[in-house]
């Protein structure tokens, strides 16, 4: 392999001139179940070998992405890439530079304790439709119940022209699991995600017994649930709201390609955007963590970066591209999901630290407020405006955890709702998850329980 | 742009995976054979600074043995024992699976249905130096227009997409079509502001893309997303432009008339064919045929011809909409609705052109229906909405007053709260500006009577 995308790399700089070149290989197999209810809908396998190769010329970027690896496409990708190059700098106001990196050598190996390709697939449906099954038969009120399992593995190369080439092993394991119940006209679902890089052991602690027991009781609960009050109340986040709203109401902002693109952290580096009690870090050596890796898909090697610190921003998610314009050093956040995608600035383990309150600390001062425990998903905007959908809530009524909630979802600005931020909690816990930024990144988020004085709350009521 | 693989070689592969599937022991095969070749031109905040060329191909076989079915993909179409090993992966997956008692059988041979205004040569020979000056055209539109704009992202790009399909119940069909395709998102800036991003796209399947009048719009749209106000919370009149329509749908209605859905008790509308579910002023087609629709083939992900089916007429359900699996275990044809992640996945229950048929008002005149309400152009957070209840809670940004029939301002962070039936319920007008977007063909749509949250 190192042979043939070397070979790829002189061309690319001899022959047509790039300034810079990169490829990366792969070769990854991949299998998927799906299970709906007692039908095993789909048992599927896939192999999946490609190259891609990204050359700057001119000071502009071109790109070729080919699902082969012999030689001769390779090169005419080698030719390809830099014909877009060139085609693209024709317009170039400001040439792209990538700041300077060590050129490392490294084959990184993943040691599993259950190799996922080592396990039959008769157990990995058992695993699938025994969730399926605990959730069935939890209660009468669930009707329908959706278990997907994705195991991936294999291999990437990395080089480029600077000496680096890394071989690095990929390891993947994930399922989502979603419910639904129903009672008297009233719909309620639940869903979770569960995922891992160390092997299939993950089934070993989160069992099916477990999971299913789990995500078969929220969806049934929530039929109890009543729509939540519109307006703007005090609220105590869970780990996994205050994981996704450093996700998405923060993180996304802090993506410097996002940041350069006028999102309303662009002035703020060095600033308060927080009350001091809130701490962010986006840390890609978070050992086992879902969103951890050792080298980005630019050749740079992952690391712990402290975006925000006693409430100021100190730190933002780099490239070679966008740590030039900065200033900065990279971070390691360039990520691409697969061969025919070009690597962009992307999340990993992304959390909030935690601090000292007790979860009853955090409630007992509220009189009337929600506990916001689990989400489903959130989206936010350069301007600042997230949206937070909660999955699972309560309200909180004179300092206690009171009746349960359902549809509600918290938004508001960013920069107004950090800076409500009041107390933190002294628990912690990262949630597996997936982000799409155009392409898909498996990543965690995650925190303690927090309290937030006011949060804008919708809701139906 | 080249062509990796044509017609003659797709069909081959698809026949050889077939033949090679039955004499290995599958009771019915079928194999799907995809490409996509797609050029792009790059702008990345106010430049075009890259280019990019993808080309992705594959094929994917589904093996049946005793009503058990298994999947296997290749992208490594060149060697001859991948394909064989493929063949036997979908087998032995099959092997261990369990049997579906509702399986019935892969679907017979029907004429494919004719289509128009979905290939066009003109794109397939739009080279990379084309789509930069398409690009250019639109960057400098945008810039033209106000200077507190900056176009964030954006591109010109071109696809030409190819896909054939064998079964062991001798479907055989092979077709391919173009899009071409040209985006800007904007955002505007002044005193300390920033407006959320304002985004225009034009995507046809012919060469005949207007990237300038793109280009304005998108500029036009942040300017006016400047100097917004807070909203007071209370019900009120809403129209959504196409894209915020196309995002609240995607989750609840269009997934409620899928017949996957309504068999596993996941659809509101469950027993209620014939039922009123929408204002009398909707009638929904799915249009499958819809002349240079985006999602018009000639058949679907299995083979079956593509069709128009009508789901709601003049808010009376009428039809679900059905692949060949979910049609079969109630005794019905496939509507041609099996739709497929190239050749990467086994084929889903999917909308193809999801076509609101519109009304006869201007814009302008839907506006001036208006005495006080909400223009939402897009919405945040519409994934998280309840797919089976249509419960909805969501953030309108950006979005604009509508005060006396006149846009008034931009509005920040207003919260849209909800279901989506009682808004099909509540909808009071369509305008006659209908546009693709997604799966969604329609125009504006006016609605009564939403919850809007703000302070």
């Amino acid at each position: 392999m190192k042979d043939i995308l070397s070979k790829a790399v002189d061309v690319a700089v001899q022959r047509f001139g790039a300034g810079y070149v990169e490829i990366r290989a792969q070769k990854l197999f991949e299998t998927m179940l799906t299970v709906k209810e007692e039908r095993v809908e789909a048992a599927s396998q896939g192999i999946e070998n490609g190259v891609a190769l990204r050359v700057l010329v001119n000071g502009a970027w071109g790109f070729a992405s080919v699902g082969t690896l012999s030689v001769e496409t390779l090169m005419n990708a080698v030719s390809y890439a830099c014909k877009m190059a060139k085609a693209a700098s024709l317009r170039l106001k400001e040439p792209i530079k990538l700041v300077e990196t060590n050129a490392v050598e490294d084959k990184v190996l993943v040691r599993p304790r259950k190799d996922p390709s080592k396990i039959s697939i008769e157990d990995k449906l058992n695993t699938t439709s025994t969730m399926s099954r605990t959730i069935l038969g939890y209660d009468n009120h669930i009707k329908s119940c959706t278990v997907d399992y994705l195991d991936l593995i294999g291999t990437t190369y990395f080089m480029n022209n600077e000496g680096t080439y890394v071989e690095q092993d990929k390891l993947y394991v994930w399922s989502r699991i979603l419910a639904t119940a129903k009672e008297a006209g009233i719909f309620s679902f639940s869903l979770e995600e569960i995922g891992s890089i160390a092997g299939y052991e993950i089934f070993s602690t989160e069992t099916p017994e477990i999971v299913g027991k789990r995500v078969a009781k929220r969806a049934v609960e929530q039929l109890k649930a009543k729509p939540p009050k519109g307006g703007t109340f005090p609220a105590v986040l869970g780990p996994n709201v205050v994981g996704v709203l450093v996700h998405e109401a923060f993180g996304h902002l802090a993506e410097a390609d996002l940041t350069l693109s006028g999102s309303i952290l662009s002035d703020k580096l060095g600033k308060r955007i927080a009350s001091d009690v809130v701490a962010f870090c986006d840390d890609g050596t978070v050992e086992g963590a879902f969103g951890s890796f050792k080298y980005d898909d630019e050749g740079v090697p992952a690391q712990k970066t402290v975006l925000v610190n006693d409430g100021i921003v100190v730190g933002l998610m780099h490239n070679r591209d966008t740590a030039q314009k900065f200033n900065a050093k990279p971070t390691g956040n360039a990520r691409a999901e697969n061969f025919r995608f070009e690597p962009v600035i992307r999340m990993r383990n992304t959390f909030m630290e935690p601090k000292d309150y007790s979860f009853e600390e955090l409630v007992e001062d509220i009189r009337f407020g929600y506990y916001l425990k689990t989400v489903r998903g959130g989206q936010a905007n350069l301007n600042g405006t997230f949206q937070v959908g909660i999955q699972e809530a309560s309200e909180i009524v004179n300092g206690e955890v009171g009746a349960p909630v359902r549809n509600a979802s918290i938004s508001g600005s960013t920069l107004e709702t950090l800076l409500k931020v009041d107390a933190v909690g002294k628990d912690f816990a990262l949630w597996p998850g997936r982000c799409g930024k155009g392409q898909t990144a498996f990543i965690s988020d995650g925190g303690p329980h927090i309290r937030v004085g006011e949060v804008l709350v919708g809701g139906s009521a | 742009m080249a062509v990796a693989l044509d017609q003659e070689e797709m069909l081959r592969f698809g026949e050889k995976a077939v033949n090679l599937a039955v004499k290995k022991g599958a009771g019915e095969a079928e194999a799907f054979v995809y490409q996509g070749v797609t050029t792009t031109v790059i702008i990345e905040r106010g430049q075009i600074a890259r280019s990019s060329r993808i080309i992705d191909r594959g094929l994917g076989i589904r093996a049946i043995v005793n009503k058990a079915i298994g999947f296997s993909y290749t992208n490594i179409l060149e060697s001859e024992g991948a394909i064989e090993e493929t063949v036997l992966k979908a087998l032995g997956l099959a092997g261990a699976s369990k049997p579906d008692k509702d399986w019935h059988s892969l679907p017979t041979k029907k004429p494919f249905a004719s289509v128009e205004s979905t290939y066009d040569d003109n794109i397939v020979e739009l080279n990379s130096e084309d789509l930069v000056k398409v690009a250019s055209a639109m960057l400098d539109a945008a810039e033209k227009t106000d200077k507190r704009v900056f176009p964030i992202e954006g591109g010109a790009g071109t696809s030409y997409l190819s896909m054939a399909i064998a079964n062991s119940n001798y479907i055989e069909g092979f077709d391919h079509g173009t899009v071409v395709e040209c985006s800007l998102a904007t955002i505007a800036q002044e005193g300390g502001e920033v407006t959320p991003v304002c985004f225009e796209f034009n995507v046809e399947r012919k060469y005949k893309v207007n990237p300038a009048r793109v280009g304005n719009e998108a500029a036009r749209l942040a300017v006016s997303a400047l100097k917004a106000k807070k909203m007071k919370t209370k019900n009120t009149s809403v129209i959504f432009t196409q894209f915020a329509l196309q995002q609240l749908l995607y989750y609840t209605l269009i997934n409620a008339v899928k017949a996957d859905y309504m068999q596993r008790n996941q659809s509101a509308f469950k027993d209620k064919i014939g039922e009123k579910v929408a204002s009398e002023k909707v009638t929904i087609y799915d249009d499958g045929v819809l002349n240079g629709g985006l999602r018009t083939w000639k058949f679907d992900g299995e083979g079956v011809p593509q069709q128009k089916t009508l789901i709601i007429e003049n808010g009376i359900l009428r039809n679900f909409i059905y692949d060949n699996y979910t049609a079969k275990k109630e005794g019905k044809e496939s509507t041609g609705n099996a739709s497929r992640a190239g050749y990467l996945s086994t084929p889903i229950v999917e909308a193809t052109n999801f076509h609101f048929t519109p009304g006869n008002k201007t814009p302008e005149e839907l506006l001036g229906e208006v005495d006080e309400g909400l223009l939402v152009y897009f919405l945040q957070g519409a994934a998280s909405s309840n797919p089976a209840s249509g419960e909805f809670s969501v953030v309108a940004n950006p979005a604009w007053k509508i005060e006396s029939g006149k846009i008034a301002h931009a509005t920040k962070s207003a919260m849209l709260a909800g279901n989506i039936f009682q808004v099909l319920t509540n909808i009071s007008g369509l305008a006659n500006n209908e546009r693709k977007v997604g799966q969604l063909v329609a125009p504006w749509v006016l609605v009564e009577n939403v919850k809007v949250i703000g302070k």
